[in-house]
């Protein structure tokens, strides 16, 4: 298991260089640059933006600019943001957008895998009742509305239908203007859950219907199987066949998928956590995206690329943790 | 017990000690708000008092502190409160104004100005301000090159030299003018910056920081105690993606004629929203007392407002900024095609031809639900150099407005006499030589601007031209409109109070000449009398004459038709019935206010 770790770890290396070298050249092949927008003030001459062509070195060659971020890197410099003018990894995760960006990613991971694992389930031993179509319904109509539509929906609903303001309750963001400077308190935690619910319900709902389909078809695969036919025969109780035999064997191609959600966890829902106005790492992101700021794009790309490749390997680590049948020696 | 009385005591007194900073009285040289005065631009106001903090909504985060390394408004709407300059433009009336200066001369022959500073004003840590304040603000900060500042590009002189600026004594300044030039007073608006916290970070003033390192001074991660300035607020506290906070400056020199000190809400709360949509709802839900909408928002708003208390200014004033379309002269040139194309696009008649089948009235009507004026001049309507006024700074008359009213049989007329005609029976005319036309309209992914288009696409098509619009990227169009490689091309520029400020865009050879950068080379004559326009209006202080120059100047950039004008948003506001002296909030104070509204004006009424 250790030589396998390690060689997939070595394996990274040529891979980021290569996800680099793609992505800079992308970024490139994007018409304008981060001065486009300075180009149309009329009040900005030539020489200024000459000028700042050359400080933020965008009048080198292509592959001249990607030597020298790399050399940067190598050396563990990942460059000054061209719009902050903080470093990289300080412009994405400034403030508390990676506490946060970590808290609600991962409660809503745990809520929706608490939800969507039994209703799966539970779709699956209710093949094609009335009740399985129900909450199939419910799952597909969850993701088919976009999130930053229901978000607004939701949001609409709560000023004008529910007139939360009336009981001096706010909407979007993390907490009431009264409660900025307050002391914590269980008040404050209030407030703050106040604000999170919607999050968890957009993102939510919008992550369960995979899952329960995902769920319900492994299941229902594993239940055809002859051991289940043989659990059964052999007169054990239904729930302990679906339990301990079923259900255990199912959910192993689910282990892949939480492994892979991992980057998702930093960088996911930026359109949610903008019309809710939440603070996450994937907001600064999505702006550097807009703005163009190089440095911030590029080690933005090298860290989750980087996530997306630990995810995989967790995910092998998991799988065979769970599973004895696989090995990788 | 009687210990911890005395303890608890001593905390009060400490605790009152720090927020009781600031003047033991009004300072003599303060800069006093003539409040309710009839005559001046706040006879509408009321006074007010001190208390209460106000809420409003900010479309993105700032991307730091720093007010002279800043490149957007979404940063500079936090340090114009922080900081102030010798003048400022009126929040009212956009006209210059003493600010920081308690007044200045200008010498005889126009060259020096003296500016006469407040004394016994304090920076908010509680320094003096002095003359070394502003020298260094100007001389090593705007005009140091190793800083990354766009205000350096507001003090060039025609003749390409910068005012010198020297020290008369402490609080005596002089800016020294090669020639006279006008506009300076527009740039002499300058924020003043803290010599005493920010000098060390000048790799001039200290070498052993590396160049450059100004730049990367007072960014977001600068501890907030560390910000000082001379504005009426100071940041003090900042939650990125959330919200933005500032409360009040101790030591600003501004007051009200009742002798209370300005600013009078206690503190400002910006909230970060960066969706409209959201904006409106928390605005409804009152959680934001102001609200600058969209016209889309005034039939939801209107209604509500009563019985929610607030009120909705539905404004005839336009916002600034120009909307156009560019007809590219040059089309073709870089790569030697469309010859007999360019032609046409460079023959006036054709391009007044294209000019009365633009249908501004329906443009407002039903893309602005009729909350907005058609544009026919350079130069933005709440400038006091706006054409359409009837003399300087005078009520808008439009009586020298030049327009190409909306008229579809006229333009075929013109076309027709320019040969431009249906030759193959296709039912699109074609060139003069019978070759086909067609014309390709540009603009990028903006849901009014999109409209726009298709209106006028729709009119073009009517009129038998076959016209074609597509959406294409910003960054691409920008690109098309510098390489002279588009054809017609929609997009919009940001406005100034001052004619010059659009210098780069209209002179022959300005970066942003885009219509016909050829021009540079081969100007033609109304092409020199605009570049000298631009000079005479520049070179007199006297504001009549200059308008008078400038006036001409809008006139012929109007019948030229290089960039050809549209429509233009008004201001309109939504503001809690709580909120005092809200109603002055206009599209004239943002270059010193914020969203519109006159902040350090605002109170509590509730």
């Amino acid at each position: 298991m250790l030589t396998y770790i390690i060689r997939r770890t070595l394996y990274m290396i040529p891979l980021l260089l290569v996800v680099s070298l793609i992505s800079f050249s992308l970024i490139k092949l994007m018409p304008g640059d981060y001065l486009t927008t300075a180009r149309m003030n009329p009040q900005i001459t030539e020489e200024t933006l000459n000028q700042q062509i050359a400080r933020y070195g965008l009048d080198r060659p292509f592959i001249v600019q990607y030597w020298f971020w790399l050399k940067n890197v190598v050396q563990g410099d990942f460059g000054t943001s061209f719009d902050t003018r903080m470093p990289v990894f300080k412009t994405l995760f400034f403030g508390s957008r990676l506490m946060w960006t970590v808290i609600i990613a991962t409660t809503t991971l745990v809520l929706t895998w608490i939800i969507a694992i039994p209703i799966g389930i539970y779709s699956a031993t209710h093949q094609y009742k009335p009740s399985d179509h129900v909450v199939t319904f419910f799952g597909f109509l969850g993701l088919s509305i976009p999130n930053f539509f229901f978000a607004l929906v939701l949001l609409w609903l709560l000023v004008v239908i529910f007139r939360v303001g009336d009981y001096g309750l706010g909407v979007g963001g993390l907490l009431d203007t009264r409660y900025f400077d307050a002391p914590m308190s269980l008040a404050k935690i209030g407030n703050y859950l106040w604000h999170l619910w919607p999050i968890w319900v957009v993102i939510g709902t919008g992550g369960m219907a995979g899952l329960i389909r995902l769920m319900r078809g492994n299941l229902l695969d594993t239940l055809t199987l002859p051991y289940v036919q043989t659990a059964r025969s052999k007169g054990l109780k239904e729930r302990v066949v679906i339990y301990k035999h079923a259900v255990r064997n199912a959910i192993n191609p689910l282990v892949t998928v939480l492994g892979l959600s991992l980057p998702g966890l930093v960088g996911g829902s930026v359109i949610t956590a903008i019309v809710l106005n939440i603070p996450t790492v994937g907001r600064a992101y999505f702006a550097a995206l807009q703005r163009q700021d190089e440095p911030v794009i590029m080690g933005g790309l090298l860290f989750f690329s980087l996530f997306l490749l630990i995810g995989n390997v967790i995910a092998d680590f998991l799988l065979a943790w769970v599973d004895p049948r696989i090995r990788y020696d | 017990m009687k210990k911890a009385l005395i303890l608890a005591g001593l905390l009060l007194v400490s605790s009152l000690a720090v927020f009781g900073q600031g003047y033991d009285a009004q300072p003599a040289d303060a800069l006093v708000f003539p409040i309710g005065v009839a005559g001046t631009p706040y006879e509408n106001a009321e006074l007010g008092t001190q208390g209460g903090t106000l809420y409003e909504a900010s479309i993105e985060d700032p991307r730091g502190w720093n007010n002279h390394t800043a490149h957007e408004t979404s940063t500079t709407q936090y340090t114009n409160l922080m900081h102030r300059g010798l003048l400022n433009l009126d929040h009212i009336s956009g006209a210059v104004v003493v600010d920081f200066a308690k007044g200045y001369d200008i010498s005889e022959d126009g060259l020096v100005l003296t500016f006469y500073l407040r004394e016994g004003i304090m920076w908010s840590d509680g320094t003096p301000i002095t003359a070394d304040d502003v020298l260094f603000t100007y001389n090593d900060v705007i005009l140091n090159e190793d800083v990354d500042c766009n205000a350096r590009d507001g003090q060039i002189l025609p003749d390409g030299t910068f005012p010198i600026l020297e020290k008369v004594d402490d609080y005596t300044v002089t800016f020294t003018l090669s020639t006279i030039y006008r506009p300076i007073l527009n740039s002499l608006t300058f924020n003043l910056m803290p010599k005493h916290k920010l000098a060390q970070f000048v790799h001039k003033l200290n070498p052993d920081v590396p160049a450059g390192t100004f730049n990367e001074t007072w960014t977001l991660d600068t501890p907030l105690s560390e910000l000082v300035g001379n504005g009426p607020y100071v940041v003090t506290g900042y939650e990125v993606n959330v919200s933005v906070t500032m409360e009040r400056n101790p030591y600003y020199y501004g007051y009200d004629n009742a002798g209370t000190q300005l600013p009078y809400y206690d503190k400002f709360v910006s909230l970060i929203v960066s969706n409209q949509d959201v904006s409106m709802l928390k605005f409804r839900n009152g959680e934001i007392d102001v609200y600058a909408l969209r016209p889309e928002d005034i039939p939801i708003l209107l209604p509500e407002g009563p019985a929610k208390g607030y009120t909705v200014d539905i404004t005839d004033k336009a916002t600034y900024g120009t909307t156009w379309i560019m007809i590219n002269q040059d089309v073709g040139l870089p790569d030697g095609t469309n010859e007999e194309k360019r032609e046409l696009y460079r023959n006036v008649e054709f391009r007044e031809a294209l000019a009365h089948l633009l249908d501004k009235d329906t443009m407002v009507q039903n893309v602005l639900n009729g909350l907005g004026t058609a544009q026919w001049s350079p130069i933005s309507v709440p400038s006091p150099f706006y054409g359409g006024r009837d003399f300087y700074g005078g009520p808008i008359t439009e009586a020298d407005a030049v327009w190409f009213e909306y008229d579809p049989a006229l333009a075929a007329s013109k076309l027709d006499a320019l040969g431009v005609v249906d030759a193959d029976g296709d039912g699109w005319r074609d060139l003069p030589s019978g070759d086909p036309l067609t014309i390709e309209i540009n603009a990028n992914d903006n849901t009014v601007r999109i409209a726009y288009c298709l209106i006028i696409q729709d009119d073009f098509r009517e009129a038998g031209l076959n016209t074609n619009f597509q959406v294409v990227d910003f960054n691409t169009l920008v690109g098309q409109l510098f390489s002279s490689t588009g054809d017609i091309i929609q997009l919009g520029l940001t406005g100034g109070d001052e004619p010059n400020s659009g210098k780069n865009v209209y002179r022959s050879c300005g970066a942003l000449h885009a219509y016909r950068f050829s021009a540079c080379e081969d100007p033609d004559e109304v092409d020199l009398r605009i570049d000298e326009l631009l000079n005479l209006g520049a070179n007199t202080f006297n504001l009549d004459d200059a308008f008078a120059y400038y006036k001409e100047y809008q006139q012929l950039l109007a019948h030229q038709l290089g960039y050809v004008y549209l429509c233009q948003q008004t201001f309109n506001y939504a503001r809690y019935d709580k909120v005092g002296n809200a109603h002055l909030a206009s599209p004239t104070s943002t270059p010193g206010g914020n969203n519109g509204l006159l902040t350090e004006l605002c109170f509590d009424k509730s």
